[in-house]
């Protein structure tokens, strides 16, 4: 099964090919405000390089974030008309899952971390590498990097953008774990996205396009004031 | 030629299907009233993230209305010049999705020449070339339409467009939102000439619009009545201050049609479905000679079958966008 996997959550719009968890591409286009400019032209120059056109696809994986809203807006907005309007199957993936999908190790428990654009509050989420890819522990987690200090008590992989600063900052927090610390810098990868989706959809387990929304994981600013202060 | 229509440029998440410009087969329009109730407004991303959960649900309601489906398309317009950059976004995202998907030319629009062409849809004998007034909460023009598609600005707001002050009077006044309904009702009872505020720029010779002002008039006397415990006639105050607003706007209109010798008034967006409004228009402009249009009240407000509609004109001229089109959030009208 020949699945495309877009995600434009972390500034590039990546996409990439795969058919089942074999990857036929996998292209990061640099993008900062201009995501929705390129992202049509480079899903199909992505689909061309491979010789291939949408019909010859059979499923559609998006990017659900955390990440860039606007980005990610954008992603999920173009995954789902593109698989409504071609009537393929679609499947969201959470960005966290394809990072942590990207660098699965057997040995080692991952930490996928991704920035959130404030501070050095981040999006993360803890898994394990499992027979179909990697498995979520727990629920999501936002905060400041360093409330993940406490929750390292084995060896861990922390995986996502800028990661050796993270590590650097669990660290000085508590230099004891040095050792059990490592990190691998990652982007969001259209590849991974495609490989989750391409297991997920063999298994029949397809998103409605409609309703596929992304995951914020934390609220606009609007809403933290309107909850914080109970205005009616 | 079939176009499917997609608006999203502030709190409508909308979708139309209209053949050859000119023939309305459905209209799906979703509001974000609840959300404009809690927040007393619109709240840029808050709206974007309601567009981005919508758009798909309303593509397909306007699809199902009109017993059609994408297969039938033969063109795709949507709004990609001036509104709320995040919700611009998720409109145009989702057009060219379409677009490419079902290899069918894509056209990006201006809003305010889709609040044009509501009214050109509402009245297809309505001749060129005219004077456009068009108004609502965002935005407060005065176009010269020498033609279809092609537009000179003679004047816009230099600070709260119309739509603006009758909602922050609304506000104030505890009335709620949006406010041009509220104080269009609650006018209806009231003494238009109960209070004189001040008709702004009416004498000023530019063609531009200036309502910040009337709006500190009115909230500074309400203020001023209070404090002398005197008592507050609502629907007085509702229709003076309504007053002041029409009678700036038709004397500003009215002046741009004169000095451009022409007979016919275009007066268009959310604050057209104003009653009074439609009223001093409609008996000056007799008194006067001049024909005055005013879309169908579903078209008044933010919708997409005048998207479609100006997108048609626009592609019988030649005019596509390609697939890279991007959002311009304070793009002028253009010509
Ligand atoms: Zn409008």
């Amino acid at each position: 099964m020949i699945v495309l996997g877009i995600d434009t959550s972390g500034y590039v719009n990546a996409v990439g090919l795969a058919d089942g968890t074999r990857v036929l591409a996998d292209v990061a286009f640099p993008a900062k405000t201009d995501s929705l400019e390129q992202i049509v032209d480079n899903i199909d120059s992505v689909l061309k390089s491979a010789g291939l056109s949408l019909e010859d696809i059979q499923g559609i994986g998006v990017g659900l974030g955390p990440g860039s809203w606007t980005g990610i807006k954008v992603g999920v907005t173009v995954g789902k008309m593109l698989a409504f309007s071609a009537d393929k199957p679609v499947a969201g993936i959470p960005t966290l899952e394809a990072l942590a999908y990207a660098a699965r190790k057997k040995s080692l428990f991952i930490y996928a971390v991704i920035n959130s654009g404030v501070g050095d509050t981040v999006y993360a989420a803890r898994y394990h590498t499992s027979k179909n890819g990697v498995s979520q522990e727990g629920e999501y987690f936002t905060g400041s990097i360093k409330d993940l200090v406490p929750l390292i008590n084995e060896p861990v992989l922390l995986v996502g953008g800028d990661i050796k600063r993270y590590r650097d900052i669990i660290l000085k927090e508590n230099p004891l774990i040095r050792n059990k610390v490592k990190a691998l810098e990652a982007l969001p990868s259209g590849a991974a996205v495609a490989c989750l989706a391409a297991v997920r959809l063999a298994r029949g387990m397809k998103d409605n396009p409609l309703s596929l929304t992304p995951l914020y994981l934390k609220e606009s600013t609007a809403e933290v004031f309107i909850n914080k202060y109970k205005v009616k | 030629m079939l176009i499917l229509g997609i608006e999203t440029s502030c709190d409508e998440t909308s979708a139309a299907l209209v053949a050859d410009g000119t023939k309305i087969l459905s209209s799906a329009i979703a509001t974000q009233l609840d959300l404009l109730k809690k927040y007393g407004g619109v709240v840029p991303e808050v709206a974007a993230r309601r567009h981005t959960e919508l758009i798909g649900y309303v593509i397909k309601e306007a699809l199902d209305k009109a017993g059609r489906t994408l297969d039938d398309i033969e063109a795709v317009a949507v709004t990609s010049r001036q509104g709320l950059i995040s919700c611009l976004m998720v409109g145009v995202a989702a057009a060219k999705s379409i677009s490419y998907a079902k290899n069918v030319p894509l056209i990006g629009l201006h809003h305010i020449e889709g609040h044009i062409f509501a009214n050109i849809l509402s009245h297809p004998e309505m001749p060129f070339p005219h004077v456009c007034l068009t108004v609502s909460g965002g935005h407060n023009m005065l176009v010269h339409v020498q033609e279809k598609c092609r537009y000179e600005l003679l004047g816009t707001t230099l600070d709260d467009a119309a739509g603006e002050a009758f909602d922050k009077i609304a506000k104030f006044l505890g009335l709620g939102f949006p406010g041009g309904p509220v104080i269009d009702k609650l006018s209806k009872p009231g003494n238009p000439e109960a209070f004189s505020f001040p008709r702004p720029m009416i004498k000023n010779k530019s063609f531009d619009f200036s309502f910040s002002g009337l709006k500190t008039a009115v909230i500074n006397m309400f203020k001023d009545k209070i404090a002398r415990g005197e008592k507050l006639p609502l629907p007085d105050i509702a229709a003076s201050f309504q007053e002041a607003v029409v009678d700036t706007l038709v004397a500003k209109t009215l002046r741009a049609v004169e000095m451009k010798d022409l007979k016919v008034v275009s007066v268009t967006g959310g604050v057209s479905a104003n009653s009074r409004l439609r009223q001093v228009f409609t008996e000056t402009c007799k008194r006067k000679g001049i024909k005055v249009f005013f879309p169908d009240l579903s078209l008044c407000t933010d919708n997409a079958a005048m998207i479609a509609a100006a997108g048609y004109a626009r592609m019988m001229l030649g005019e596509r966008s390609d697939l890279r089109l991007n959002v311009f959030p304070n793009a002028p009208l253009g010509g």
